[in-house]
């Protein structure tokens, strides 16, 4: 939590640096970045999921009450719009997988904006990427057990096309499904959320350098300040959107494992 | 829940059907790979040979319509 004061002895332009908060155990070395305010954000991320859900579900009624009706909703919302939509029937039995990730990343980038915490776990690459391969992973397995190992091989690789454009075209898929698809998946979420969270940076110590160089900017640092209120709205759009998209894409992984020639 | 029967129709929801976004980030997903793979391939062959980059991007080019194909074969009709 960041007060007035420390704002201001915030240096303006914003680094890199401003993403690695100290240590908040008392007794933790200068550089120690085991227990910060992101490794916090992330538990109270998977709490508030596991317990919201339990709470929820603990005694399901046919008139759902108003915390049953909302886990419904959006558990309801992935298995439809995203999983059934996407993979066809068998995508419920991926629905539970799907829900749980796109809460969690819901979660972790809603943080970005709430006020007083306004940074995201997911701005840390370290937790898309893990999100990333979790994903990678999946889709290989469940294609391997959908085909078996070389028959999997030969529909992710191997192209309906004539024979001479073949080795043309198999680096570029093995290249394009194996290699691309963890990377874009972990990069997109991350780049969304860091970005974010340096846009707003920005233009909050943007506002006090201006107003501290010179009283008579302090209009503009105003103008600043609402900038960053707009932006935070925006903000809410990237969250909901990088959120469904990342589902969005690991559904459609799943899907191609699971599709047979055609 | 996870036992349900999915919904008749196939939006199970009012509203519109989401974007095919996984049909579009897998097409530029195939253009760039396309032209980084036999671009990488080209800048290879040149630092072989010695040339200063042709076949970087003749590669390039052979890569990206590679890729081009590969959309059509398989996002295509």
């Amino acid at each position: 939590m960041i007060g007035p004061s420390t704002v201001l002895a915030a240096e303006f332009p914003p680094s890199v640096e401003d993403f690695y908060l100290p240590s908040i155990l008392p007794w933790g070395a200068h550089d120690s970045y085991w227990f910060t305010k992101i490794t916090v954000l992330v538990w109270v991320a998977v709490a508030a999921i596991i317990i919201f859900f339990l709470v929820s579900y603990r005694k399901p009624q046919l008139v759902p009450t108003k915390k049953q009706w909302m886990a419904e909703s959006a558990y309801g919302f992935v298995r439809n719009n995203i999983a059934i939509e996407m993979i066809g029937p068998r995508g419920i039995n991926f629905a539970p997988y799907l829900t749980t990730l796109f809460m969690f990343v819901i979660v972790m980038n809603f943080f970005s904006i709430v006020p007083f915490i306004q940074i995201s776990p997911n701005s840390h690459i370290a937790f898309p990427a893990i999100l990333a391969v979790i994903s990678y992973v999946m889709f290989i397995v469940v294609g391997i057990r959908h085909h078996g190992f070389f028959k999997y091989l030969k529909t992710a690789l191997i192209p309906p096309a004539p024979w001479f454009i073949l080795p043309l075209l198999i680096p570029i898929e093995f290249f394009s499904n194996f290699l691309v698809r963890p990377f874009s998946l972990a990069v997109r979420l991350f780049a969304n959320m860091f970005a974010g969270h340096m846009l707003l940076l920005v233009f909050t110590l943007g506002g006090f350098a201006m107003i501290n160089a010179n009283a008579w900017l302090a209009p503009i640092s105003v103008v600043s300040w609402l900038m960053t209120i707009a932006l935070t709205f925006l903000e809410f759009l990237v969250i909901c959107l990088q959120a469904y998209v990342f589902t969005v894409l690991t559904a459609s992984y799943v899907q191609g494992a699971l599709a047979d020639e055609h | 829940m996870a036992g349900q029967k999915p919904p008749p129709e196939p939006h199970g929801d009012d509203g519109p059907p989401p974007p095919d976004t996984g049909m579009g980030m897998t097409a530029v997903s195939y253009l760039f790979a396309g032209m980084l793979v036999w671009g990488g391939i080209g800048w290879l062959v040149d630092h072989y040979v010695g040339t200063k980059g042709i076949f970087a991007g003749i590669g390039a080019v052979v890569g990206a319509a590679g890729g081009v194909y590969l959309i059509v074969r398989r996002l295509g009709a």
